[in-house]
This record gives structure tokens, sequence and C-alpha cells, in this order.
């Protein structure tokens, strides 16, 4: 990508606004106009980090909460994807199971945490108890209806052309239900961010969100508003790697339009 | 291409209606053939019974003499909702090649697509995407992804229905073309009676609720058939009077 496109896709108006929003947080801290103890200004909270840093405490941080979330997010879609498919290409399938899916989706995953706490102690499984059940629902909902929702037409087209069924799930039916299923995926992806930075908060005590309760247990507001920055931070590196994958593998899906 | 006394009911409410009843004509080798008929008749029915989308309650559809079971392999149908039809992520080219490539090898499908995309002049558009091309030429990609399989029969359910008066008269003269080119059968519904007179070699009229071929009629046009002269002539107005009077009796 060129350097021309590059700049000229970045959003400078919101750009310019998250700048002047900071500066003004800010100059309120700086000039006592607001006096919360713990709400540091943004410089303390660079300066926290730029000490997380040298400290050699954030990489590995990141590194866990990273690794947590990909394991949770992949098991979660390649279930989630599975189910959906199967759910969305059966009508039948899907009466029976519904009532099942509205029951189970509301649970809280934290909820889950003391549960995953009694099962694997301190350890990245507790945090996969916490974060894959919810994780699963935006993924499986979004492919269901991704599926089902395939235009009536193409099932008319696959079959003049005389298409085997794997043909048609293969060639027509997956490509067509991509953008959902793509949405499905990404939505799962932040979710499965808040949900492992929780299950540390209150489960393993390990990685980004473990580090957040710590800095607060210690009095150190700075560490921790840079924990939650960092946090922040990955959220946004994730979803934006998360739309370039989506976008090298199935080039059209950002482009593509609903039928007429 | 044969219909006997073909018999359609489909699912409705509580029971089955009889949508078209006691359906009996042929197809000649290379022949136009237009259906026309009001709105509700049954056109669209019969049609995805002659390309095996759905069967007969009754009755059969026979081609070179074979009955159907399932959508026969040289039948294409075209649909009236092209941007539906066309599979949106794929580019032109691959949307044409739809139909072949489990088919044939890698050498044969490129030509075939080349000489698809040549007979409908979309040539410069093989690398486009459908959504990036107008109603003409999305509904002109699905002809050439039909022809890419070399049918004996197209059908055609009311595909230039969705476009504006000028495009339809364009491509109305490019399936001329493409039957003189490639001597494919053709069955092309319509409800435009002036589109049926022009194109039709024959014209059946289907009409009555369940659907019955009330008449077909011999279109005796001279060829080559050309927008400005043709539907000038005498015996134009008066096929299109005597279809029209067909319709409405």
């Amino acid at each position: 990508m060129d350097e021309r496109r590059f700049f000229a896709g970045i959003n400078w108006p919101g750009t310019a606004v998250f700048v002047l929003v900071g500066l003004a947080w800010e100059v309120v801290i700086r000039s006592g106009l607001l006096e919360y103890e713990y709400l540091p200004a943004p410089s303390a909270i660079g300066l926290g980090l730029g000490q997380l840093a040298r400290e050699g405490t954030l990489a590995p941080d990141i590194a866990h909460t990273l690794i947590a979330v990909a394991i949770g997010w992949t098991v979660a879609i390649a279930v989630g994807i599975s189910l959906g498919f199967l759910l969305g290409l059966s009508p039948t399938a899907r009466r029976y199971s519904l009532a099942s899916i509205e029951v189970l989706r509301p649970m809280p995953g934290v909820a889950f945490a003391p549960v995953g706490l009694l099962l694997f102690g301190f350890s990245l499984k507790t945090e996969m108890v916490v974060t894959i059940l919810p994780v699963l629902w935006p993924v499986l909902v979004n492919t269901m209806g991704g599926v089902s929702g395939v235009h009536p037409r193409l099932y008319d087209v696959s079959r003049t052309f005389r298409l085997s069924r794997k043909d048609t799930i293969l060639h027509v039916i997956l490509p067509a239900a991509m953008p959902p299923i793509v949405v499905g995926a990404r939505i799962s992806l932040s979710l499965a961010l808040v949900l492992t930075v929780v299950a540390e908060m209150v489960g393993n005590p390990e990685g980004l969100g473990y580090g957040i309760v710590r800095e607060q247990q210690a009095l150190r507001p700075d560490l921790m508003f840079a924990y939650i920055v960092t946090v922040g931070f990955i959220g946004i590196v994730l979803n934006a790697g998360m739309l370039a994958l989506a976008e090298t593998v199935f080039p059209s899906s950002r482009q593509l339009r609903s039928p007429q | 291409m044969e219909c006997r006394s073909v018999t359609v009911e489909l699912p409705h409410r509580f029971g089955r209606k009889r949508i078209i009843e006691d359906i009996s004509f042929q197809v000649r080798s290379g022949e136009f053939l237009t259906i026309v008929g009001p709105s509700g008749t049954g056109k669209t029915t019969l049609l995805r019974v002659m390309g095996g989308l759905t069967s007969p309650a009754s009755g059969s559809v026979l081609v070179h003499g074979k009955e159907l079971d399932g959508p026969p392999d040289n039948v294409v149908i075209v649909f009236q909702d092209y941007s539906n039809a066309l599979l949106q992520w794929r580019t032109v080219a691959a949307n044409v090649a739809f139909g072949i490539e489990r088919i044939l090898d890698r050498t044969d499908i490129e030509q075939r697509v080349r000489d698809a995309l040549a007979l409908v002049g979309l040539e410069k558009n093989a690398e486009d995407h459908p959504w990036q091309l107008s109603g003409g030429m999305q509904q002109r990609v699905q002809i050439a992804r039909a022809l890419a399989l070399r049918p004996d029969v197209m059908l055609m359910d009311e595909p230039f229905a969705a476009l504006d008066a000028m495009t339809k008269a364009s491509m109305q003269d490019e399936l001329f073309r493409v039957r003189d080119r490639t001597g494919t059968s053709f069955v092309f519904i319509t409800h435009d009676i002036e589109e049926a007179v022009y194109l039709g070699d024959r014209i059946a009229v289907l009409k009555g609720s369940p659907g019955r071929i009330d008449q077909v009629f011999e279109i005796g046009l001279p060829a080559p058939r050309d927008q400005l002269s043709t539907r000038q002539l005498p015996q134009f107005l008066e096929f299109r009077y005597a279809v029209q009077q067909a319709i409405g009796r």
C-alpha cells in the first residue's frame, strides 16, 4: 500500500478529536481543575508504559493475553462456524436448537470463572472456560444467519448447472455466507479479548488483566491505566488484523453489496 | 425438447394448487419459442419444469426423447434477477466458468470463457466483478455463463424485464446473433407482446387458471429481423394484434 493511500485512509478528524480530548484531559489534571487521586494524566500513563516496558513485565503479559485470546478465539470460531453452518443448512435442526441457544446465550461467561478455578486452578485453562462459551455465540449466530440467508436463486443456479451437494456448499453457499461469517468472527475476537482480560482479573493471575488488578492493589493508577491502554491498543490491532486477513483471503468481502 | 401433457401442482395453503395443466408442445432445434401470458398463469413454473427444477404432477418433459430426471445437462435457465443469479464474489470470467469448471480442463475452460464473453461483447470486463457492471451487462454475464456450457436449449425467464428499453432492444438483437452463431434453441418467457413477436419463430400463449396453452402462433416474419424495419411491417402489427387478442380474450 503506497504511502499516499495510507495517509488518506487515516481518519484525520477522528484522530484530531482523540488528540484534543487527550490534551484536555492532561490540562484538566495538571491545572488541578479536577482532582481524582486515582485518575492520572495521559503523560503519567505514558511514563508508566515506559516503566513497564523497561522492567520487562509488559511484553510477557501481552504475550500471555494474546496467546489466551488466540486459543480461545480459534476454538470458538472452529466450533461456531461448524455448528452455525450445520444449523444454517437445516431448518429442522434450527427449529430444535433455537430454544437451547436462546437459553445458553445470555449466560455471562464471567460467571463460570469460579467453576474454572475449581476445575483448573490458576492456569490458562481457566481463562478458556470463561472465554469460549460466550465467544461462541456471535460467530455461531452470524454463520447460521449467513448460511440460511443465502439467496434461493443461488440454489436454482447450482441446480441448473447440476452441481453436486458438496460443490454447492463449497463453491456457492460458503462464499455467499462469508461476509456475515467474517463479521461474526470479528465480533467474537473483540469479545474474546474482553473476556480473557476479565478472566485474568478474576481467575488466573497472569497477563494484562492481572496486571490491571495488581497495579490497582498496589495503588499505582498510572501503571494500572498503562495496562488498560495496552489492552485497548491490542483490541485495535486485533480488529485491524482481522480486517486485513479477511480482505486478503476474500478480496471482495468488503465491497460486497447485498443483492437487489 | 418436448412437453407431454405436463401438469404441475404446487403446495398452496392447506392443499395443492394446480398451476398449469395439460401443457403439450415441442421445441424444434434452433427455434426461438416465446411464451406469453398474463401474470400469474404459470409461465415461470413451466420454465422451471422444463429446466428440471420442479417435477410435474403428471405428464413428462423429454429432451432428445429421454424423460427428465432432474436438471438435464444440455439445458440451462437464465433468470430474470441477474444480480441474485450471479456469484457476486467472483469475477465475470470466473462466473462464466462456473458451469464448466468441474467438467473441462484448464485450456478448454479458458477458451470457452473467452468465446462466451466475445459472443456477448464483454471481453474487456473479464476481470470486473458483477456489481461493478450495469444491469444489461450483468444479464449478459449470465447469458455468457449459460452459453459457456454450449447448451441445446436456453430457457430464459423474462430476462430483459428489468432493463431499460434501449438496453432491451440491443439485447434482443444480441440474442439473434448468438442464435445464428451457435444454433441453440431458445424458450423465452415474456409479458411484452412486441418482444415476443419480434423474437419468436413461434409464440405460445399461456392463459387461464390453471394455465393452459391457448394458442400457438407461427410468426412468419422475414429474417434477419431488425428493430426498425421489422417492427414497422404490417405483418408485425397483425401478429401483435392477434396475440394481444388471444391473451385478452
